[in-house]
């Protein structure tokens, strides 16, 4: 009696209410709503606007996308933007494989050198670029190393294209530990078996790795490359940190991201201008995402 | 694959997108400028960086003004000093900002154009004869009426010196330079003696150094930058054959107030500008500095140093105007500035205050030398920074200099192109 009263009671919900699968989704839709799909829209609607942090602005069609096209600071930050994806992404996808592929043995205390590795991870990334940026300083740790060993000293903060190239080692050290758990995992995937296959058919350990783990960890090595270069392209507190508020001498060092951020804020932040270069950045983003899979889409067929 | 694929386009477009999202609408409202009527209510006080030094002194005043006016309430708010700007503007877009702001005159400007700032010349036009004239008109925009702000604390931050470095280079080290011509010379004198080892300024030259060069730096009916004139083009040749000599440190093009403040308080830099917090971050962090500490006037060619004016803005939005205003004017009045400069090395603005003893009559301690140079030169200051400069001109300024004294263009291209984009940019907010 009662079990029959408890089941259809069960039926009549779900019959009366087609709708629960949304309400169980509304939470977290309504966040989405208005933290990610509302800003969208509106940036996208801003970017066709001469919009102003205090004046609401009007619509002036593409005049934001042509000031862009003439703009010498945007094509420097597009310039960082690409070099940085350039730079940074094939370090990140080979490296953590590499990194993995020593950790993920059970040896005794390996633990250990996992966790260290992932410790820049979980690290501020405020915190670390300072001490970067005091190890690099003209006086730093590093170049009084340099001095010692008769190398002299070298401007990794002054010169606008070693502080790039500072800003992408930080980079790369800090997602090494992330990219590497991301490996790890795929790792423990690879069959045994095939290693073993392997060795008898008389493989050494580099073509073990490049016959067996690599095309077992392609479709990995893709998330990778997608991950990462996305937020490559879209950097800005390792440069900001260590090129300082300003881009660099001359501004040179300037990122996309970092040019929406000194284009966009403050009392006389160019709100429409800025959401134009978000807009060029959504895009380029897109592009950058749509080749990395269309590539992993042709070595599967 | 395909779900990986799905979350990374959501995660993009997530990522990219979240820092705009700070920015709303502001509706540039027409408040009244009526602020007559009865003193209460509760309204709320926005100091900038002020609490963690003199929270006991803000206390006691509000508590005075609550006393006087029965019925008031003011509830106190304090931002720290990175982000200033930002914290306003996200304010003044929400339609959040406090009914009584602390300022400065070039974030007065924006917020009077849209409406934001309350007109005090129609206001509380009463009080402006209680005020230096100059600080007064400090608050006002160009190219527009009224005042809107109160004139609060003035001051013209020293300029301070390592007198062994001085030594270093033989250079007599109570005798620092004055104008920027001495400057430039000792200078080059330091970077010469110690092989460039040592630099004496750890920032390239900002509007300011234009302005106490003598270089004009903007027309008087505010419509258009002048800095591109000889002058100016003589300041930044000058700064060009100091970086080239090293007595502009290398990582000048670079540097932030903290980062040149590191290099002071290392010895790589012989001169720093600052504040009178300064001294005691020095007696604490490097003592060896602190008995070497030389404190000057800030450099000028032009007789007149620079000064910064601190006002207290009006929201015009607010629904306690009457009140809000009573509270400005009560803790800019002269006795509350008198009490405040007191307690730090700040200025009043109220007329005649800088006659009071305390400014005028030394005890023989480097304190009072140091506090009545400062009153003395404060008569005269000239607050260089044009209201109407806004954030995204110093960067141009900033990035067109670098390239001047990388020497990928001429000082004379540099000061040009810096004009015309703060022309334009001027033109967009105007």
């Amino acid at each position: 009696m009662a079990s029959t009263a408890v089941s259809s009671g069960a039926r009549r919900i779900r019959r009366q209410l087609p709708t629960s699968p949304w309400l169980f989704a509304a939470p977290g839709l309504l966040i989405a709503g208005a933290f990610i799909l509302y800003p969208f829209v509106s940036t996208l609607v801003n970017a066709f606007t001469d919009r102003r942090t205090l004046v609401p602005g009007e619509f002036v069609g593409l005049a934001n996308f042509r000031e862009l096209l003439h703009d010498d600071m945007f094509w420097i930050g597009l310039r960082n933007s690409s070099l940085y994806v350039l730079g940074v992404v094939p370090a990140l996808v080979l490296l953590p494989l590499l990194l993995a592929l020593l950790v993920h043995k059970s040896i005794p205390g390996i633990t250990f050198f996992r966790s260290a590795f992932y410790t820049p991870v979980v690290a501020s990334i405020v915190v670390v670029g300072l001490i970067w940026v005091w190890m690099l300083d003209e006086r730093g740790l590093v170049n009084s190393l340099l001095e010692t060993v008769g190398v002299g000293r070298i401007g990794f903060l002054s010169d606008q294209w070693l502080i790039l190239l500072s800003a992408m080692a930080v980079t790369v050290w800090k997602g090494l530990g992330y990219y590497m758990i991301i490996y790890l995992a795929a790792l423990a995937n690879v069959p045994r078996e095939l290693h073993e296959a392997a060795a008898v058919d008389g493989a050494g350990p580099v073509r073990r790795f490049l016959s067996v783990t690599v095309p077992a960890v392609r479709s990995t090595m893709v998330l990778v490359a997608a991950l990462a270069s996305v937020a490559a392209f879209k950097v800005f507190s390792e440069v900001y940190l260590m090129a300082g508020p300003s881009g660099g001498p001359a501004g040179e060092d300037t990122t996309l991201v970092m040019l929406v951020q000194r284009t966009g804020t403050g009392l006389t932040g160019r709100v429409g201008y800025a959401s134009a270069i978000s807009v060029v950045v959504f895009a380029v983003t897109l592009v950058l995402m749509l080749l990395v899979l269309r590539a992993d889409r042709k070595e599967e067929s | 694959m395909p779900t990986s694929r799905r979350t990374l386009a959501v995660a993009a477009v997530a990522a990219l997108l979240l820092p705009l999202s700070a920015c709303g609408s502001g509706d540039g409202g027409d408040g009244s400028t009526d602020a007559s009527g009865k003193v209460e209510g509760d309204i709320t006080f926005q100091t900038w960086n002020l609490r963690a030094n003199f929270k006991d002194y803000f206390e006691g005043l509000i508590a005075e003004f609550e006393k006087k006016y029965p019925g008031t309430d003011v509830k106190w708010v304090d931002q720290p000093g990175e982000g200033y700007a930002d914290k306003i503007s996200a304010d003044a877009a929400g339609g959040t900002l406090p009914d009584v702001v602390n300022v400065s005159p070039d974030l007065v400007a924006p917020l009077a154009e849209a409406g934001l700032a309350l007109d005090l010349d129609k206001a509380a036009g009463q009080y402006a004869k209680e005020y230096l004239d100059g600080a007064w008109a400090s608050h006002r925009i160009p190219g527009t009426e009224g005042t809107y702000a109160f004139p609060w604390y003035l001051n013209t931050g020293p300029l301070f010196y390592n007198k062994t470095l001085f030594e270093k280079a033989g250079l007599d080290p109570e005798q620092p330079p004055k104008t920027y011509d001495d400057l430039f010379d000792s200078a080059l004198t330091i970077a010469e003696k110690t092989d460039g080892e040592v630099a004496t300024l750890a920032n390239v030259p900002t509007i300011e150094d234009f302005g106490r060069y003598g270089v004009p730096l903007m027309n008087e009916e505010g419509t258009a930058f002048t800095f591109d004139d000889a002058k100016g083009v003589e300041l930044l040749t000058r700064y060009k054959e100091l970086y080239d000599a090293g007595a502009l440190d290398t990582q000048a093009l670079t540097a932030t107030p903290e980062s040149s403040g590191k290099k002071f308080l290392t010895g790589a830099v012989a001169m720093n500008p600052g504040s009178a917090l300064d001294l005691a971050n020095f007696k604490k962090q490097a003592p060896s500095l602190y008995e070497n500490i030389g404190i000057t006037d800030q450099i000028t060619s032009t007789g007149h140093v620079n000064m910064y004016v601190m006002g207290l803005m009006v929201n015009s939005q607010s629904d306690r105007k009457p009140a809000a205003v009573a509270f400005a004017h009560f803790v800019t009045d002269a006795a509350h500035q008198m009490s405040f400069a007191k307690q730090v090395a700040i200025f009043p603005s109220t007329a005649g205050s800088l006659d009071d003893p305390y400014f005028t009559e030394e005890d023989g301690t480097d304190e009072t030398r140091v506090r009545v140079a400062a009153a003395k030169s404060l008569k005269t200051a000239v607050n260089y920074t044009p209201v109407l400069f806004s954030e995204q001109m110093k960067t141009e300024l900033r990035n067109e200099v670098a390239k001047a004294l990388q020497g990928k263009q001429s000082p004379k291209e540099a000061l040009d192109n810096a004009v015309k984009s703060c022309d334009r940019l001027l033109k967009q907010q105007g």
